[in-house]
């Protein structure tokens, strides 16, 4: 598909940041001037665990290419110590470094190519970061969040419970002290006592169960953020359809938010169909939310 | 590290070059050719991290995205063996343009190991030796192993299959299939260190051609290190040192 819309989108290699250490692909739709395509929000997509800017089956490279060719500009970079780009030289932990990094991105794309909106899109770990930061900078207009984290809720249970109960290797998990729920009722307790409400104190690995994340989720929709939330139906932390909304309950969502499906489909996307279903439904919230 | 496009405006290859760290008495260089599919995703960390290691042993290296891959241009369906050999060979000669070097080291990892050891046969004078890592060896034996794990495409072209994500083609699996590792072990161009993590059933009949060829500048060296290119919970983002060190020390 890309190939086809090839004339409608150009693509260039930033290296971004103070040290100029984050490697970045900003690709830019040719059609227009570059001044009609800094007025509407771009599109920011950040990586999924440990893999490049490219992401599982190059789905980030169609998906800039894609919106590019409808109008939209789009950076894809790395994080520091990910795919091509250096480490940061000032030490920080990760989860505060991943902020700075995308603090540092948005400055460049604001003081250097006059991007002043910005949608932060990211599938896993990487909806999380969008999540953890959209609330603390005003550039971001929207969020995009392909399975983000959710914490379990009360229903949650009860269906992960229902769907393991006829399974003898489960109740011999549980006996022995080795099942998956168990270990998850402990660390939800466990987080009740250490979690603390602010990012510094917060680890992407503990994020499920951490205050800042509820907090992150209140503050993004309370400074009028929209956001779209992509679920697959193999989505590894989400059990019913609405246990974003009861999972954060003190979130103001109304209005705000959208979820959307991709049925069928694993966490990775990995049928080219599934990707196919997924960039529709990103263009058609980004045209009918925040259109160009 | 410096990032950028080279080859045509209708053929762009994003390339990275990585400049030695210290100066050294020789000029010397390295071209890193990348595995296929997933298994380029999963190996790109640890290709890059030979980059830079090679770098600080006072080695230039250059590597790529053929086109179709990564972040070059293209589409994942236009991949194509013979197209990405031309690629080798325009990051060869963007290199040797870049730092005046008159020879090249080819790396190549799984499918990217073919792609080195073709290119290495046709570009002879160009090529001074060649890492193999964990090469494919059979084109019969690896198509096999990804239509294990592939299934038919949706978008109605029969000849494709879709293969954990990526699209193959009926014309990239043919040019797959023609692979056969033991022409190269034949009359080896250049230095050769060829390393196997794990063991293939091909490795036998390519020791065998290697044997009765007396082909001398050949080593097949087993390996005990992780597989960057395979994903799983253990293993994913692993890096195999040794396979670093040894590959820096054999080049240094």
């Amino acid at each position: 598909m890309a190939g086809m819309n090839a004339k409608l989108y150009s693509e260039q290699v930033l290296l971004l940041g103070e040290q100029r250490s984050l490697v970045g692909i900003l690709t830019r739709p040719t059609m227009g001037s570059v001044a009609e395509s800094t007025v509407q929000p771009a599109v920011v997509i950040l990586n999924t665990g440990v893999i490049h800017r490219v992401g599982h089956h190059r789905m980030y490279v169609t998906l800039a290419r894609t919106l590019a060719s409808a109008g939209r500009t789009v950076l894809r970079f790395d994080f520091s110590g990910l795919g091509d780009s250096a480490q940061r030289t000032d030490h920080l932990p990760p989860l505060e470094s991943c902020m700075a990094d995308l603090a540092d991105v948005l400055n460049e794309l604001d003081q250097k190519h006059g991007i002043r909106r910005v949608v932060l899109v990211g599938l896993c770990s990487g909806a999380d970061h969008a999540v953890l930061y959209a609330h603390t900078d005003a550039r971001v207009a929207g969020l995009i969040l392909m399975d983000p984290t959710l914490p379990p809720t009360r229903r949650y249970y009860f269906h992960y419970i229902l769907q393991r109960l006829g399974n003898f290797k489960n109740w011999v998990s549980f006996v022995t002290l080795r099942s998956g729920l168990l270990r998850l009722v402990f660390t939800q307790m466990q987080s009740l006592v250490t979690a603390r409400r602010d990012v510094r104190e917060a680890t992407l690995s503990g994020i499920q169960f951490s205050p800042y994340l509820a907090l992150s989720y209140e503050k993004s929709m309370a400074h009028g953020i929209r956001a779209l939330a992509v679920f697959t139906s193999l989505s590894p932390r989400q059990t019913y359809r609405k246990q974003m909304l009861d999972a954060f309950p003190r979130a103001d969502f109304d209005r705000k938010l959208t979820v959307e499906y991709v049925d069928e489909s694993d966490h990775l996307f990995t049928l080219e169909r599934d990707r196919t279903q997924l960039s529709a439904k990103i263009l058609g919230w980004l045209n009918t939310t925040l259109p160009c | 590290m410096n990032p950028f496009y080279l080859g045509t405006s209708s053929r762009r290859v994003f390339a990275i070059h990585e400049p030695p760290l210290r100066p050294s008495p020789r000029l010397r260089s390295a071209v890193l050719c990348y595995p296929w599919g997933s298994e380029y995703v999963y190996a790109h960390r640890s290709l890059r991290l030979l980059a830079q290691r090679l770098a600080a042993a006072g080695i230039h290296t250059l590597r790529f995205d053929y086109y179709g891959t990564g972040d070059s241009d293209g589409d994942m369906s236009q991949a194509d063996l013979g197209g990405w050999e031309a690629d080798t060979e325009a990051a060869i000669e963007g290199l040797q343009d870049m730092i005046g070097c008159a020879q090249v080291t080819l790396i190549g990892m799984r499918l990217g190991g073919a792609v080195a050891a073709r290119v290495a046969m046709r570009l002879r004078r160009k090529v001074d030796a060649v890492v193999l890592w964990d090469p494919v060896v059979s084109g019969e034996e690896y198509i096999q192993t990804l239509e294990r794990l592939g299934r038919p495409s949706m978008d109605g072209d029969a000849g494709k299959i879709e293969v954990l994500g990526y699209p193959l083609t009926a014309s990239m699996r043919s040019a797959i299939r023609r692979i056969d590792l033991r022409e190269y072990v034949a009359t080896p161009p250049a230095r050769t260190l060829m390393l196997a993590s794990e063991t293939l059933a091909s490795h036998a009949s390519l020791r065998g051609t290697a044997r009765s060829a007396g082909a001398k500048p050949f080593d097949l060296e087993p390996v005990a290190a992780p597989l960057p290119w395979v994903e799983s919970v253990t293993v994913t983002g692993a890096v195999p040192v040794r396979v670093l060190q040894r590959v820096t020390e054999w080049l240094a």
